[in-house]
């Protein structure tokens, strides 16, 4: 089943019938798992299911389930390797069970998703980052493991930044001349690319017309100075010539699956995924071009329950592409708004009082 | 070395906090209960009542110290004198109030000048605009010459979290108040005191409600409405995360009864949070979704219920203690038992309130003498759960803040 998701080309599968696969796989992941980890079958037996038909009617856990238990879908013996989300220090991480077969499940379909984007050949690789983001390997930053997770589709690896953030412009030009009309990778964090490579390189003349950008890492910080996904897409043409810019959107808590910005600006499901809007007050899954909480459908968790998840995100969804690349158009609009309860207890006080 | 505070009472300027203690402890100061301090405090809520108009928590402010309540209170401070005892206050009294819940700091101040108290309230820097009103009203009285007296012996003041601050402040404690949890009151106390000065301590708290089923059955539609629209009260205010906000709810009686009389209730509930125009922010309404996953997996849940985002059910096959992690903004636990009696065993001395409905006095004393003191400060009737007053704790506040001194002749 898995196979079919694997071999036929991503983005290429019309929704209608991707959907029906989908929903035969995620309704035997659901089994599989309630039959395999007794936290995930007491969660489920003890809520309702959510509201709506076919795929939205198979159950979801909320994200920030995985930061408060453990859910293993497998013998203890058979777990290879324990993902944690890379939180600044203090803050509760997701932690996510891998056995073998899903760590590699998600890195054949990363390797696809990246392939499909990027062609067979790895290609030299700009990484607007510091060297030093994926020094130390044990405490990775979402900087570090995302830039790790890269480098395997580059080869010639050039980090663009220092520690201070400031662009090595003379490494870069060296860079971009020696591999002068073939293709190049580009990879950074959407902000940093914005900010560190664009803004400093813009009135260079460079030309990136062979290069392919990847970016991720969210438009929080780029919205605060009123840039949204076509002004980044736009200023880089003007001025770099760039235009095979793709952003992607992932989460720990559902590796490999990664959702990937296609030429209309939209991120789309690849082969294994998919995705429905959910409306925060109902929960009932809203129409096309409503904006609303997202929730990630993968078939590739088999180790831990993650195949249905709730976001913290919201988003839309802008109808189904049935040319180009396939599948619901996504657009990530950004986090749900962090709420202060209030209650009696001052624990932000105490926690600066103690700090001091 | 001394250290710069922002002063807001009386009037707002920045002063060197020895000033300020200075100002504060060589002012005049009146008797416990003198007519002054009443009239102040009765003007006080003549003025705020006239401004608290969509803010529940200033209106209850100024009820519970309107004139006719301040002259109760004075009588019943009268009795704590003894034939050998004279009241007389403790002298400098620290506030610490919680930063996160506005009124405290009024009600903490307001007893201890009633008590004929010097007061100095460390406000936090982060006010919101029931707290600004409130120090507004205060600074106007001391303008006028009829109050001016009566708040020269207070200080409000704000400094950015530092601890040499707070330990020059603790320092000039007769009696340090903290509020605001076990972290506030650890991180506080660290600072000294004076040999002779003391610490009143409000650390953290949770609090429940228990519903007698057969008396809540009988209710007629309308009636448990009533009996919704208070308890909605207690629940909701603070985000249902203040000290005495209800979390579990306990039906006592048949547990086959308790299943049906639940559901009316809440659905009854469920009317009052529309009717009142409640509304959930999404990601707290995320944070209870994940909540009823959580509970399902720590407790022994038998089912998770929701009422749109605005309640969250979560029904607990027996009495069990509640995880760390508790969201409130309207999350539930719910348990049946047989009788009151059998709370006692996951009663413990984090439990501040019990607010109930349908017991008898005697059911209620009974319980208390079989917690022999380990656990619960106040049992209070539904509606009641979050108002005020002198006995919060397991402490009488006038005791606390009155220094009795004892005389016997020759």
């Amino acid at each position: 089943m898995l196979d079919e998701f694997t071999e036929r080309a991503q983005f290429s599968i019309p929704q209608v019938e991707k959907q029906k696969l989908l929903e035969q796989e995620l309704t035997s992941l659901t089994e599989w798992h309630r039959g395999r980890s007794a936290e995930y079958s007491r969660m489920l037996s003890a809520n309702a299911l959510p509201p709506g038909k076919g795929l939205a009617a198979l159950p979801f856990l909320p994200v920030n389930i995985f930061k408060q238990h453990l859910l293993s879908s497998v013998p203890e013996a058979d777990i290879f390797k324990v993902l944690t989300s890379s939180g600044t220090s203090g803050q509760t991480v997701s932690r996510i069970v891998l056995d073998r077969v899903t760590a590699s499940q998600q890195s054949v379909a990363l390797t696809k998703i990246m392939t499909h984007v990027l062609g067979p050949e790895r290609l030299p690789m700009l990484i607007i980052d510091t060297p030093n983001v994926v020094k130390n390997r044990k405490e990775l930053s979402a900087r570090g493991a995302g830039v790790l997770g890269m480098i395997p589709y580059g080869h010639q690896h050039l980090y663009a930044l220092n520690d201070d953030m400031e662009l090595d412009v003379e490494a870069v030009r060296t860079f971009l001349d020696r591999h002068l009309g073939s293709p190049i990778l580009i990879f950074g964090f959407t902000f940093m690319v914005w900010k560190y490579f664009y803004q400093r390189i813009k009135n260079f003349d460079l030309d990136l017309s062979n290069a392919v950008l990847i970016h991720t890492g969210g438009w929080k910080k780029l919205l605060d100075e009123a840039v949204d996904n076509s002004d980044f897409r736009a200023s880089l043409e003007r001025d770099t010539g760039l235009v095979r810019i793709h952003n992607f959107y992932g989460m720990v808590e559902q590796v490999g699956s990664v959702f990937m910005e296609a030429k209309d600006g939209y991120l789309r499901p690849p082969n294994y995924a998919d995705v429905l809007i959910r409306d925060p007050i109902t929960w009932e899954p809203v129409a096309d071009g409503q904006i609303g909480v997202i929730q990630v459908l993968s078939v590739l968790p088999r180790s831990y329950p993650g195949h249905s998840i709730l976001t913290e995100d919201l988003g839309i969804v802008h109808g189904v592409a049935a040319d180009g690349w396939m599948g619901r158009r996504l657009e990530v609009i950004g986090r749900v708004p962090k709420t202060e309860l209030r209650g009696c207890s001052d624990t932000h006080a105490a926690d600066a009082e103690r700090s001091h | 070395m001394t250290h710069n505070v922002r002063t807001r009472v009386p009037f707002d300027s920045t002063s060197q906090l020895a000033e300020v203690v200075e100002r504060v402890q060589s002012a005049p100061t009146l008797g416990p209960f003198d007519d002054r301090l009443v009239d102040f405090g009765a003007e006080f809520s003549r003025r705020l009542a006239r401004r608290a108009r969509g803010y529940s928590e200033l209106q209850a402010l100024a009820f519970w110290m309107r004139k006719a309540e301040l002259v109760r209170m004075k009588r019943d401070f009268s009795r704590l004198a003894g034939l050998q005892t004279i009241l007389m206050p403790r002298g400098t009294v620290v506030h610490f109030p919680p930063a996160n819940v506005d009124t405290i700091f009024i009600y903490s101040w307001l007893i201890s000048l009633l008590c004929g108290n010097r007061n100095i309230v460390r406000l936090s820097s982060r006010t919101t605009d029931q707290t600004e009103i409130l120090i507004e009203i205060i600074s106007d009285l001391a303008r006028e010459q009829v109050y001016a007296d009566v708040v020269a012996a207070t200080a409000m003041v704000m400094y950015p979290h530092d601890s040499a601050t707070t330990s020059e402040l603790s320092a000039s404690a007769d009696l340090r108040v903290i509020w605001g949890g076990d972290t506030s009151v650890n991180s506080i106390r660290r600072a000294a005191l004076a040999p002779n000065a003391t610490d009143l301590t409000f650390p953290d708290k949770i609090s429940l409600a228990a519903f007698d089923v057969e008396t809540v059955q009988a209710l007629d539609d309308e009636a448990l409405a009533q009996l919704a629209g208070r308890f909605y009260n207690d629940a909701f205010w603070f985000d249902q995360l203040g000290c005495s906000s209800p979390r579990t709810l306990v039906w006592v009686g048949d547990p086959v009864t308790a299943r049906l009389v639940e559901r009316r209730f809440f659905d009854a509930l469920y009317e009052v949070t529309l009717a009142k125009g409640l509304t959930v922010e999404i990601a707290t309404a995320i944070s209870k979704m994940t909540y009823g996953f959580s509970a399902a997996v720590t407790h022994p849940v038998t089912e998770v219920h929701s009422w749109g985002n605005q309640i969250l059910l979560v029904q607990d096959a027996e009495l069990a203690g509640l995880p760390d992690g508790f969201v409130g903004a309207g999350t539930f636990h719910t348990v049946t038992v047989g009788s009151l009696g059998s709370i006692a065993k996951i009663i413990g001395r984090r439990h501040q309130t019990l607010s109930h409905y349908g017991f008898t006095r005697t059911t209620l004393t009974t319980l208390v003498e079989v917690l022999a003191g380990s656990g619960l400060d106040r049992l209070v009737p539904v509606g009641d759960a979050l108002t005020f007053n002198r006995y919060w704790d397991g402490n009488d506040l006038f005791q606390s803040f009155t220094r009795f001194v004892y005389v016997e002749e020759g």
